[in-house]
């Protein structure tokens, strides 16, 4: 049984998502605005003092988010809980259905995004999708782990290059000291990019095979994605190596560029 | 074991993602308002430099001087015109934006649960009793989906027409005291919550005009009253009479209140108070612009006084006394 936060103030909406996810098989819990839905899932870390609240967040299989919330909007929520190393799984749900609002949506650190109104089916397939993941995900870890005490090699995904891991996985980027935990879309742009690489992407087609979105949309919202990827994995972000810009295209990965130079 | 390595989360220095999305209409929208006033301010103050200049070099020729102080000041005016105006289009355009984002929500809200339930209902069994708190929960979302397409409908009417209909004689006490019945059974409130204090003049408060117009006005002063109040529903409702030409509606709230700066401003369409206390009230910025336009169009007027933030708000519609 998988245990679900929605995070909604339309008491209406609440109502219904409940029945349908307890239907399912979920357990399921309510926070009717950004304060509660922080404090559910950071618990209150901010103000450990404060009386009634709770010294630590749960544990939440997925996160089921509204955007238009009183006070902090989902938008906030999705990049504070990232910002805070708390990476359950969000369905971002919102009235904003534009292409600009969904890449939003993601870039602020949802894993999926649905624009109301949505189809149940729809919805509840999405959730189910996001809950296998997290399954995958975290049977993706005990494996390595294992792996790793065994001596073995981890027989998930995972990309080498240049002294960097990019472990699919487990949505993680090791580097030679740190390791930097991934969000879903920033993993997902890595692996097309990774599909690609040595050849030039255009804007246009991470939009439509990264996202899905073929409408007419402001492609510089990419540029943003690509700016947080050269963060992770350049040396020097202003002077990339690996995450290259083609002016007035798009993009193109080289995952060893001194190796690249001498061929 | 934990990962003998250290797990991090690069961001910039707000704490939050970094050169994303989030907020970039808003900083760019204010981004640009301080370009297009800094380069007014600064062109204007351009031009009266060079035109003090101009006067100070030809101080003995009279004619040059005057053509000088003529050019310049028809300059200076025009800079500082273009930049009023070009605020105002940043602000209006804000403010239209804010209307479509509030009314795609006022509208798909409803149909998303609409649609919720009847696919719930498709999809499942459901017990008796959940069925018909279902089909309950759906009604109130068509009558809010209604409320919605209303308010924009009566706001187009009000903002374009002069008189809908022949005025007739209206007994706004009668009116008042239906609307604040319905306000009350509407949210499910009780009596003490929404108090009608009757006028203490033998007089009664008869006004000239379109009963269904009235009667919206005054109820998008309550309603406004009672979504702003808080948790604690306090509002008193009362008719005074000013004078002998004037009838007045006083309904005074205990809730959230208006920054003296804004109260003109609640009046205007599509405004709402940009205040953190009240983003988790929904609603369109044309209830009290709908109240404004009504009181104009019946020779009245209407009004908010409130000390500020926390200090309750009371809004006064006057109209003018039947003359029959």
């Amino acid at each position: 049984m998988s245990r679900v936060l929605i995070v909604e103030d339309e008491t209406h909406l609440v109502k219904g998502l409940r029945f349908n996810l307890e239907a399912e098989g979920h357990s399921v819990e309510v926070a009717a605005d950004g304060e509660s839905a922080l404090e559910w899932l950071l618990g209150d870390s901010r103000n450990p003092e404060a009386e009634g609240k709770r010294a630590s967040g749960e544990d939440f299989d997925a996160v089921v988010l509204d955007v238009m919330l009183p006070g902090k909007d989902g938008f906030e929520i999705a990049a504070e809980l990232r910002a805070a190393n708390n990476f359950v799984p969000i369905l971002m749900l919102t009235a904003r259905g534009r292409p600009e609002d969904v890449l939003k949506g993601f870039a602020s650190g949802a894993d999926d995004y649905l624009a109301k109104p949505f189809e149940l089916p729809i919805l509840l397939a999405r959730l189910q999708g996001l809950l296998r993941r997290r399954d995958w995900s975290r049977m993706s870890a005990t494996n390595a782990d294992s792996a790793s005490r065994s001596g073995g090699t981890p027989d998930h995904d995972v990309f080498p290059f240049d002294g960097r891991v990019i472990d699919f996985g487990k949505l993680e980027l090791r580097g030679k000291a740190t390791t930097i935990q991934l969000t879903f879309m920033e993993a997902q742009l890595l692996r097309y990019l990774v599909s690609k690489r040595g050849r030039v992407v255009s804007r246009k087609s991470i939009l439509e095979d990264v996202w899905g979105l073929d409408e007419d949309t402001d492609t510089r919202a990419i540029d943003n994605f690509i700016v947080r990827l050269r963060r992770y994995i350049e040396e020097n972000p202003s002077k990339p190596e690996h995450l290259l810009t083609v002016r007035g295209v798009g993009y193109r990965f080289i995952p060893e560029p001194k190796k690249s130079e001498t061929t | 074991m934990s990962a003998p390595y250290l797990t991090e989360r690069r961001f910039d220095g707000t704490g939050l993602i970094p050169g994303h999305l989030l907020g970039m209409r808003i900083t760019s929208r204010r981004r640009a308002t301080i370009s297009f006033l800094i380069l007014g301010v600064g062109l204007a103050g351009v031009a009266v430099a060079v035109g003090m200049g101009w006067i100070i070099l030809n101080w003995r020729e009279g004619i040059k001087v005057f053509l000088g102080v003529v050019f310049f000041t028809a300059i200076t005016a025009g800079l500082v015109l273009n930049t009023i105006f070009l605020l105002r289009e940043i602000r209006r355009n804000e403010q239209h934006d804010s209307f479509i984002n509030a009314v795609t929500h006022e509208l798909k809200t409803p149909i998303t649960s609409i649609r919720l339930y009847l696919q719930t209902l498709q999809r499942r069994e459901v017990a008796e009793p959940e069925r018909k708190e279902f089909y309950r929960l759906m009604l109130d979302d068509t009558d809010r989906l209604l409320g919605t397409v209303e308010q924009v409908l009566k706001a187009g009417i009000a903002g374009h027409r002069r008189r809908t209909a022949e005025p007739v004689e209206v007994d706004l006490e009668g009116l008042v005291r239906d609307c604040v019945e319905l306000a009350r059974s509407g949210r499910g409130l009780p009596p003490e919550a929404v108090r009608f204090d009757l006028p203490v003049e033998g007089d009664r408060a008869l006004v000239s005009g379109d009963p269904e117009e009235l009667r919206t006005a005054v109820s998008n002063v309550l309603d406004n009253a009672i979504k702003y109040s808080g948790e604690k529903v306090d509002i008193s409702v009362r008719i005074e009479s000013p004078d002998e030409k004037r009838v007045a509606l006083k309904v005074h709230d205990r809730g959230v209140g208006i920054p003296p700066a804004e109260l003109k401003r609640v009046f205007k369409r599509f405004y709402r108070v940009p205040n953190r206390s009240l983003t988790h009230v929904k609603g369109t910025g044309l209830g009290l612009f709908i109240v404004r336009a009504i009181a104009k169009k019946h020779g009245g007027r209407v009004f908010a006084q409130s000390q500020g933030d926390g200090t309750g708000t009371t809004v006064v519609l006057e109209l003018p006394r039947s003359s029959r």
